[in-house]
């Protein structure tokens, strides 16, 4: 069976009542979700399957032929971080970093639908994402300021800084 | 240990495909299956995955409305009460979209707690169950199949929008926190009320002492624990449902009751 | 100082968002097995029998690990503070808690890892189990930890972290009332997003290369060098990127029998626990029992404090002890009480071992001390902000401990949430400040407490070796 991820056909072998987030991360070496339950429970292994947000922990990949699969690295990449993106660092709402890629998926299929910079309506939204370092508040303003904002000023503002940012993996 | 999985791409391939159930696990949505497969609790030899089986579809027709077994719970979430509200209370956003009705039906009870949350309406609205297994097609009332649901395919759930409805549940503190108990109300045409608790039996329960006290919905109230088989769980102690209960069945017999 | 009020970006912020950001198990290397644990299904039992030979002739199966195959079975994470081993890396012949570990299988994939765990044999024979502390110290309380059910190794053998400050007798003689209260807050699981998880690449070179999620780098290093009996430069520990920890991953949980699998099938081996198995068997924060009797004037000075703390440590000692410790030396809050008679015990039942969160030991005694000021305010009909000013820890004032705080900010943070909260007080109290004690603000019981400079208690200087770093988020 196929599917496209991230805008690329892929061939999957996987038998087809693996869960897709073990297809991603085991067959196709695509880790951005995250295994945090393995149960449905906390959001981190979202993925969009068609452009809604789905559990990729509870998705048989069978399920799939011919779907198209996205997952964060098709989001925005280091150079060129998407609206959703650049609000999250700017609004330091990713801490540990572990429900980040559940939450800036969900966040932007939230404002491709449509979705407001009302913060209830992003708390509904978001709803089934469980963050245990943020307190969400952080969450919630980054998707609000994003939904209203395409750019985020992400430079360091002291003079001479001590700090280098890192960009790109390690 | 490899597993013999069919994806028929019709009802009619989907029903040979059950054949008499015997050793099938149907995955529908798959947000109860999956799990249980991962952490090893449920180990198929056979499966069979409805995905594209065209079971997925909410028809109306006048009052009567019919709805596929594979209907993400989302597209029930704004028919009319009880069904709408208790839908639009299910998990979260992602989850009812993936959830579908027909594994609400078939949900298994676990140890921990009861669940599918969609048995109560459904029992409520009196709805007719359109399966398929050993001896072929049958349909039946949504009480006669939670008896002996292991063994059927489920392809279509139908009922008539009641003249009213009414839905109550204890708060859920999040959204992942299963409903501890809820109520379910129906007026039909002819005025004959039904209801159904959630949470109060290991599967939905009708009411039927608190129908018979419906026009006092606090003694309908009291007569409701007769019905219920209370117990302790994760969720709520026996002690709290039973305070709980008659309060649920008397709120949505009041909101009815202005209809 | 540039950076101070500046706005700085995390410096991860960009991998986070984008996915870049490595945790362990997003490491990929060649050949890896996955682990799987058989953990105990009982709270308290005795094994009897364990044949692992089946699993092991499992296809796919690489090796079966058990405590016959630790070189050093048991090793305390703090031997370093004097605190003496008690807890067997994998269970030999007694499980104390449900969910400890007994043996770890790895193989071809985690479905036939956790096939060979279900073919390994074993027989339990159950025990008593003792899960409240108030009931451990009954003649009849079944023995849960080979020490007996509290620890018995404070220094000089002392089986109780004890303090005695002034005169308790003297200052219950004047008191004007009695003001008690019991404290029991509940053990809390940290449920950091991202579980448990170590990988151990054994190189070529003879060395291992250890992934995991520690957030105390040198203690896993050191606890497994131990238990290994290897030297450190055996071991490269990789870490850092932690998807939270809050305290609950200072333990070395995983890596230790993850590096013992690799070794034995030389080859990569990843150890995840499940969310059950993280909420089952990772260490979580103690539940506590405090007593707490203060003797007080009913003008709202607290003259002297009686208290009895049960922590429960779980099954194990780990860290409780080193806790009890910081838990001690704050039991009086904020506040200075000059006459004190603390007795605190750690206490073993049959819970999965407890650790560090956010504050250990302190952050209970914090709920109980700051609950029991509103209480003594509620008895004596004063005002909870007026008698917190009154006791609150003043320059020059003295700990539990004998520590003189050389700049206490009780006083600006009471009076700050005053302000927060509209609650309006005489200007007395308005203007009070941290200053040393004069005047109204030094009555007699309080004059002999004042310290000069700064009195490091020995014990203080032994505990806090270990204090900086080792239990941060
Ligand atoms: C985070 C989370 C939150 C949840 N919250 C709720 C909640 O609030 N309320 C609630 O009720 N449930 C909840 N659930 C449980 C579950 O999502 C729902 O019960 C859902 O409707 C099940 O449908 P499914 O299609 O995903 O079931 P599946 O997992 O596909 O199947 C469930 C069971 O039904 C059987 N089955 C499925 N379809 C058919 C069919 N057509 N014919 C015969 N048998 C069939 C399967 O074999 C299986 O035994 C939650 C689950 C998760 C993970
Ligand atoms: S890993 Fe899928 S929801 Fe937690
Ligand atoms: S940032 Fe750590 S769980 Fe959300």
């Amino acid at each position: 069976m196929n599917i496209t991820l991230n805008g690329v056909s892929r061939q999957i072998s996987s038998p087809p009542l693996t869960p897709l987030l073990r297809v991603l991360r085991n067959e196709l070496n695509v880790v951005s979700a995250k295994a945090g339950c393995e149960a449905g429970g906390c959001g981190a292994c979202t993925v969009l399957v068609d452009g809604r947000p789905q559990r990729s922990c509870l998705t048989a990949v069978g399920s799939l032929n011919g779907a198209a699969v996205t997952t964060l690295e098709g989001l925005g990449t280091s150079e060129n971080l998407s609206a959703v993106q650049q609000a999250f660092v700017h609004h330091y709402a990713a801490q540990c970093g572990f429900c980040t890629p559940g939450m800036v998926v969900a966040a932007t299929a939230y404002l491709d639908a449509g979705g407001s910079d009302d913060k209830e309506a992003i708390q509904e939204a978001l709803g089934g994402h469980v963050c245990r370092c943020t307190g969400y508040l952080k969450i919630v303003n980054a998707i609000a300021a994003a939904a209203t904002q395409s750019e985020f000023d992400l430079t360091i503002t002291a003079e001479e800084p001590n700090v280098v940012v890192k960009t790109g993996g390690r | 240990m490899s597993i013999d999985v069919l994806i028929p791409e019709s009802v009619d391939a989907a029903a040979e495909a059950y054949g008499d159930g015997r050793d099938v696990t149907v995955v529908g949505g798959g947000t109860i299956v999956v799990q249980l497969m991962t952490q090893g609790w449920l180990r198929p030899t056979r499966a069979l995955m409805l995905s594209k089986a065209g079971l997925s579809y909410v028809r109306k027709s006048g009052s009567a409305v019919t709805v596929g077994a594979m209907t993400p719970v989302t597209d029930v979430a704004d028919l009319f009460a009880p069904l709408g509200p208790c839908a639009a209370n299910v998990g979260d956003n992602e989850i009812r979209a993936q959830a579908t009705v027909g594994g609400n039906l078939c949900a298994p009870t676990p140890p921990e707690h009861p669940s599918g949350d969609l048995q109560g309406p459904l029992l409520a609205l009196d709805a007719s169950v359109r399966s398929t297994g050993a001896g072929g097609e049958s349909t039946e009332t949504v009480e006669e199949f939670l008896t002996h649901r292991d063994a059927r395919l489920v392809l279509d759930l139908s009922f008539e929008e009641p003249v009213a409805g009414a839905f109550a549940a204890l708060d859920r503190p999040h959204a992942h926190h299963p409903t501890a108990l809820a109520v379910s109300a129906v007026k039909a045409g002819d005025g004959s009320i039904r209801l159904a608790a959630t949470g109060a039996g290991p599967t939905a329960i009708r009411l039927s002492s608190a129908e018979a006290a419906a026009d006092d919905p606090e003694a309908a109230g009291q007569a409701a624990l007769a019905d219920a088989d209370l117990q302790d769980d994760a969720l709520a102690s026996a002690w709290y449902r039973e305070r709980m209960l008659p309060l649920l069945v008397q709120r949505v017999l009041n909101e009815i009751k202005e209809v | 100082m540039k950076a101070v009020g500046a706005r700085l970006p995390r410096y991860d912020g960009v991998g986070h968002v984008t996915g870049q950001t490595q945790f362990v198990d997003d490491v990929r290397v060649r050949e890896m097995l996955w682990a799987k644990a058989l953990r105990s299904p009982h709270h308290h039992a005795a094994i009897t029998r364990m044949d692992t030979s089946k699993a092991e002739a499992m296809p796919g199966v690489e090796a079966v690990i058990t405590h016959a195959d630790v070189p050093l079975l048991e090793y305390g994470h703090l031997s370093a503070l004097g605190i003496p081993a008690d807890e067997p890396l994998l269970a030999k012949d007694e499980v104390r808690y449900k969910g400890q570990p007994i043996a770890l299988v790895a193989a071809e994939d985690a479905d036939t890892a956790r096939a060979g765990v279900e073919a390994i044999e074993i027989d339990y024979e159950e025990r008593p189990t003792l899960f409240d502390v108030r009931k451990a110290f009954d003649d009849d309380a079944p023995t849960v930890h080979r020490w007996g059910n509290w620890y018995p190794h404070f220094e000089g053998e002392m089986d109780r972290r004890q303090i005695r400050k002034g005169n308790i007798e003297e200052a219950f003689e004047a008191a004007d009332t009695i003001v008690s209260g019991v404290y029991r807050p509940a053990a809390i699981e940290h449920a950091p997003l991202e579980t448990q998880v170590s990988m151990v690449v054994p190189e070529p070179d003879g060395r291992l290369t250890v992934y995991s999620c520690t957030q105390a780098l040198y203690f896993s290093l050191g606890v497994m060098a131990a238990h290994l009996q290897v030297p450190l430069n055996r071991l490269k520990v990789v870490g850092g990127t932690v998807g939270g920890g809050f305290g609950g991953k200072v333990d070395t949980a995983s890596e230790t029998v993850t590096a013992l699998a690799a070794m034995k099938a030389n080859r990569p081996v990843k150890w995840r626990w499940t969310r059950e198995e993280e909420f089952l068997a990772s260490s979580t924060r103690a539940p506590w029992h405090m007593e707490i009797i203060d003797a007080v004037t009913s003008d709202g000075w607290i003259l002297g404090r009686k208290m009895l703390t049960l922590h429960d440590s779980g099954a194990y000692a780990r860290f409780s002890p080193y806790g009890l410790t910081k838990h001690s030396f704050h039991h009086t809050g904020a506040y200075t009480i000059p006459n004190l008679h603390f007795d605190g015990y750690v206490v073993f039942t049959n819970r999965v071992p407890t650790t560090a969160m956010r504050g250990f030991g302190v952050t209970s005694v914090s709920f109980a001390t700051e609950t029991h000021m509103s209480r003594i305010a509620d008895v004596l009909g004063l005002d909870p902000f007026e008698v917190r000013l009154k006791n609150a820890n003043r320059i020059n004032d003295t700990s539990p401990n004998m520590i003189t705080y050389p700049d206490p900010s009780t006083v600006d943070v009471v009076l700050s949430i005053a302000e927060a909260t509209d609650h309006s007080l005489d200007d007395a109290y308005m203007s009070m400040s941290r200053a040393q004690r004069s005047g109204d603000m030094l009555p007699e019981h309080l004059a002999a407490q004042i310290g000069e400079g700064h009195e490091h208690a020995s014990l203080h200087a032994l505990v806090h070796g270990v204090d900086n770093d080792s239990e941060g988020n």
